[in-house]
């Protein structure tokens, strides 16, 4: 049974409703431990010295912050303490607002909201938010770090979801490969053959469609393993793969190439490209 | 297909894929990598180098790549370059041949270079002068524009290199490859030499990024020189219909293409005749010293 990532109350107004958090969503990245091949022990991490390559000890272990390179303000814990927003284990709803007018780029880890104890108060927030069609934003503290959150309420139940801080998006002007895009010319003949492309490809949202083929093999694999079947390595990677001499493939392939364009001629058009034209 | 290059076991695939609408074949991209590759090679190495390729071909959408793929060889070594976000980014270096045909068999076609070392990356090794286009102008206006900064050039005793862009324009090199210079500084210069052709020349010429694709127009491109910006290596081949390679050219033939006497357009097969003959006319790009004035 899923665990609370976090209880507290909504604070909306003068109501006060208890609730829960959790996770909505399950990552599910196969993980594996790194393992020393002769003895099968477990790999650990130690912390060194840079300097000398020895052990540190937890309590030699400071925070630095690198100004410049290699010059360093060391910063106490003690001195970090008062901006630690105080656990205050409360959500504090502070506007409600169009689901729309929020970018998808802000939101990022999402939640079941439940309600602790009575669920009349819950209920009610939820049907008139529901209702009015407003997603609330709120604040409230987890993990010593403050967020901000939208609650939605969708079928009776609540959902909140984290959002970024907008000077954490990345602006798309700091991205080279994104100039320019304005001045491209197309034409409304090409738009129009894009948008029927579109359209002869437009279907509703099946998340189930799509799966992380990688790990569903990964976990086959895993499981043919641990049940001590054989398990038949796919290509590629045979045994003892052939070596092949480069130069003799590449001209075998670069001919191959050349007669392919002298048999279709249309798709071999391609000027002599000499740089004395008639000089 | 698996191969050996100089010692390093590389696997290959879709030899006989089309990269190109033309007809040019992965296993002809290759090729060119794999023989191009002792005057490619010098020009990428030490450098945090950005791929872009087109697994689908080069009329297909491709994607620029910072980031080093974690499927890399072992022997493919990193380097951290400008970062994102989320700190310094490791880059893919090419150091030997073998690197350039594992580039080629992912189809990064293209290869673009930061103007500075990975090992510096504070310090630009060239100013480039990167030569834009606009409508009804051509690589021929190009030249004509990359003469007049010759003689900028020549008035405070720097010397330049041309190749060209492989796609419509022109790229001029001033080599520096000494210490103390910042890419403030080589921008600024840039900028500066630009501006004194847009007075002379104000029809044909802009410094202005708004004002690049006005017709009749170049661009002189002075941001190239920016820490975070790559430029198309020399001897890169382009995402063209054709597989037109970014050509070091000689001033004799600048100024014969600035007359309308020549195209300077050159494909894989005609880089590698002029290679044969001429060997690598960018080679003082990378050991002449000189000094920006003040």
């Amino acid at each position: 049974m899923p665990r609370p990532v976090w209880s507290g109350t909504i604070s909306f107004g003068l109501v006060a409703i208890p609730v829960k958090l959790f996770n909505a969503v399950n990552r599910k990245s196969v993980s594996f431990n790194q393992l020393d091949e002769r003895t099968m022990s477990r790999i650990r991490y130690r912390k060194v010295s840079d300097d000398t390559g020895d052990e540190v000890p937890d309590e030699h272990i400071i925070k630095g912050y690198e100004v410049s390179k290699g010059r360093y303000v060391v910063v106490d814990p003690d001195e970090l303490e008062p901006f630690i927003p105080a656990a205050t284990r409360t959500v504090d709803l502070e506007e409600f607002v169009e689901l729309s007018e929020i970018d998808p780029v802000y939101f990022e880890s999402a939640y079941h909201v439940a309600p602790d104890a009575n669920p009349k108060p819950y209920v009610l927030l939820a049907r008139a938010m529901e209702e009015a069609g407003k997603v609330g934003i709120a604040r409230f503290v987890m993990r010593n770090k403050q967020h901000t959150a939208a609650i939605r309420a969708e079928n009776g139940r609540l959902m909140t979801s984290t959002l970024a801080y907008a000077d954490e998006v990345v602006s798309p002007e700091a991205i080279d490969e994104l100039d320019g895009l304005d001045e491209v010319d197309v034409s409304a003949k090409e738009v129009k053959m894009a948008q029927s492309l579109v359209a002869s490809l437009s279907d509703s949202f099946e998340p189930h469609k799509y799966h992380d083929d990688y790990r569903e093999q990964v976990l086959d694999l895993i499981a043919k393993k641990a049940a001590g079947e054989e398990f038949e390595v796919p290509e590629p990677s045979d045994e003892k793969p052939k070596i092949v001499d480069l130069m003799a493939a590449l001209e075998a392939s670069v001919n191959a190439a050349k007669t392919a364009r002298k048999r279709h001629p249309a798709a071999g058009k391609r000027s002599a490209a000499k740089a004395r034209k008639s000089a | 297909m698996t191969t050996e290059v100089d010692g390093r076991r590389l696997t290959l695939s879709n030899l006989d894929k089309v990269l190109y609408p033309s007809g040019f074949t992965k296993g002809e991209v290759i090729d060119y990598h794999a023989r191009i590759a002792p005057v490619y090679v010098p020009h990428l190495r030490s450098r945090a180098l950005t791929f872009r390729r087109f697994p689908d071909g080069t009329d297909g959408p491709g994607f620029f790549e910072k980031r080093c793929p974690t499927h890399r060889p072992e022997w493919v070594p990193v380097a951290l370059g400008p970062g994102d976000r989320r700190g310094g980014i490791e880059y893919c270096c090419v150091e030997e041949t073998a690197a350039l045909v594992w580039a080629g068999n992912m189809a990064a076609v293209e290869i673009h270079a930061p103007m500075a070392l990975a090992a510096d990356l504070d310090t630009p090794r060239a100013v480039v002068f990167d030569f834009d286009p606009g409508p009804h102008t051509d690589i021929s206006t190009c030249c004509e524009i990359a003469l007049g900064v010759r003689d900028i050039l020549a008035a405070v005793e720097l010397e330049g290199w041309c190749k060209t862009s492989g796609s419509k324009g022109l790229q001029l090199y001033v080599p520096l490859n000494s210490p103390g210079v910042t890419h403030a500084k080589a921008a600024e210069f840039a900028l500066a030499a630009g501006q004194v052709l847009e007075k002379q020349q104000p029809q044909r010429v802009t410094t202005v990024m708004a004002k690049a694709r006005r017709p009749g127009k170049i661009f002189v491109d002075w941001s190239q020189n920016a820490h975070h910006k790559t430029t198309i290596a020399p001897y890169s081949l382009r995402a063209r219909p054709d597989p037109t390679v970014s050509t070091p050219v000689s001033w004799d033939e600048v100024e014969a293409c600035a007359e309308g006497e020549v195209e300077l357009r050159f494909e894989a097969a005609d880089v590698l005749e002029r290679v044969e003959e001429l060997g690598d006319l960018f080679a003082p790009v990378l050991d002449t010293s000189q000094r920006l004035p003040g």
